[in-house]
């Protein structure tokens, strides 16, 4: 044999023996082990109880998924703005953590279909003499750094064009905000509102409306280029709601009447 | 495992936006600092003054803003004051936290110049007929405040760089607000955030090429 001949027939034994690279599919079933991005100073969608342990729908949610995908789930605590960044970093799997669809995030991660959806409350502080959403106009006002309402509502004050926005890193440090007087009104997720109110914290603040922005649905992400983790993550959603986990989980951290994960006449 | 992949391009279309918080980020900066001098000189004068209430406060002012950090110092003006019923902007709260930093560091910085001061220069002047203060005003101070001058740049560079820190009382005009608000938007992170780092290395380096430059001017021979 030639050694050109030779030198290709080694090379193509080489290629041939080498495994398909593994995708984080793969990686996370052969590592027994998912690890979900949860936002815990969410609540009821993530906190911690009185042992400090986390609690709440999106922790649950993670170890379904962990369950479904024969894994043990390891909640990793991210705070809003780190959400992204932490998938990015390789610290976690996958991010459950009531994370908004924006377009403009679908540029840098991958989105599963909606698996939750919010709707939008105005909370105030009495006295402040915010009654509703448009009451709001002029006043200072806050809400969580990089959260969807965060950035629906400093858009609306630029168009307002008077009164002025607030991001705070957590959402603890909103309604520590409110109820100090430092704003005088946020809006946030109504589970939210409502947890915070009733939880007796923040005292001098109450639910006043509801705020005139889009439902926002919330996806579970992976990197972007993971098609067959993205594929699992969706088909999990959708056999999430099929077998009616979803309303007892609904039903065990939010109550009331379960939102609808779809949008009338159009796909996805 | 790394597979991100750069877009400088959406990080570079921010860059005036970025440019623009520099300025807020420079000024709280230089207000600080000029403040903080100010406090510093007031504190230098309490320890030498002989009074001992005098030299206690201006002593748990050092103590309190050289040992805890400046994170709290910040989120203390802001909301801790807040609890109090005192209201103050973030951009007060962080002028504030870091002018309380400052005003401690300088403070060290005033008492150490002071000490590489011999005695023998006041005697001079009161020799020469100068009161103790006048004596203090026009031959100790301009002495003090060169020596203090370099060290003092660094502080200017520290006060630059403890801006950042305002993002955790909802600053959102200065440089690291503004880059925490755009990422907020798109997540492009590494892009983002390298590109703030890379405004506050260039500013801090100005800032300590134009110190010796005055330095030099000022304090030769």
């Amino acid at each position: 044999m030639k050694t050109s001949t030779l030198a290709f027939t080694f090379l193509a034994a080489s290629g041939l023996a080498l495994p398909a690279a593994a995708d984080a599919l793969d990686d996370i079933i052969s590592s027994g082990e998912l690890r979900c991005a949860v936002v815990l100073d969410f609540p009821p969608m993530g906190s911690r109880d009185e042992n400090n342990n986390p609690i709440g729908f999106d922790v649950d949610y993670c170890n379904d998924l962990a369950a479904a995908l024969g894994v043990e789930a390891e909640i990793v605590e991210t705070p809003f703005p780190e959400r992204i960044p932490a998938l990015m970093s390789g610290r976690v799997d996958v991010g459950v953590a009531s994370t908004s669809d924006t377009l403009e995030r679908a540029k840098t991660v991958g989105m599963s279909i909606p698996y939750f959806a919010f709707e939008m409350a105005v909370t105030a502080r009495d006295g402040s003499g915010v009654t509703s959403f448009d009451t709001m106009k002029g006043k200072t006002v806050g809400a969580t750094a990089g959260t969807y309402e965060a950035i629906a509502l400093q858009e609306q004050v630029d168009a307002w064009g008077e009164g002025s926005f607030r991001p705070y890193q957590t959402q603890a440090d909103v309604f520590l905000a409110l109820a100090q007087g430092q704003i005088d009104a946020t809006v946030s997720t109504s589970t939210v509102a409502q947890a915070n109110v009733k939880s007796g914290n923040f005292e001098g603040i109450s639910v006043v409306g509801m705020a005139p922005f889009d439902t926002d649905y919330v996806s579970l992400f992976a990197m972007r280029e993971e098609y067959g983790l993205i594929n699992y993550l969706n088909l999990f959603i959708n056999q999430q709601v099929r077998t009616g986990r979803y309303a007892e989980l609904y039903e065990k951290w939010v109550g009331g009447e379960v939102p609808d994960l779809t949008v009338g006449s159009v796909y996805r | 495992m790394f597979n991100y992949s750069f877009r400088w391009n959406q990080a570079l279309q921010a860059l005036p936006q970025m440019l623009e918080g520099a300025l807020v980020t420079l000024q709280i900066a230089i207000l600080s600092m000029a403040i903080g001098i100010v406090i510093a000189i007031v504190l230098t004068l309490f320890r030498l003054s002989g009074s001992k209430a005098l030299s206690a406060l201006a002593q748990t002012w050092v103590e309190v803003a050289r040992n805890t950090p400046a994170l709290f110092q910040i989120y203390m003006a802001h909301f801790g004051l807040g609890a109090f019923g005192i209201h103050l902007s973030p951009y007060a709260s962080l002028l504030l936290g870091i002018t309380f930093n400052n005003a401690g560091y300088l403070a060290e910085n005033f008492r150490g110049a002071l000490k590489a001061i011999p005695e023998t220069q006041i005697r001079a002047g009161r020799s020469l007929g100068m009161p103790q203060l006048q004596a203090f005003r026009l031959i100790v101070m301009p002495q003090m405040l060169r020596i203090a001058f370099l060290p003092a740049t660094n502080q200017m560079i520290w006060a630059i760089l403890m801006t950042s820190l305002g993002v955790t009382v909802g600053m959102n005009t200065d440089l690291a607000g503004v880059t925490q608000d755009l990422n907020a938007r798109s997540f492009r992170t590494f892009e983002f955030f390298a590109l703030a780092a890379v405004i506050y290395y260039v500013i801090a380096k100005v800032v300590m090429l134009a110190a010796r430059g005055i330095a030099w001017r000022m304090f030769r021979y």
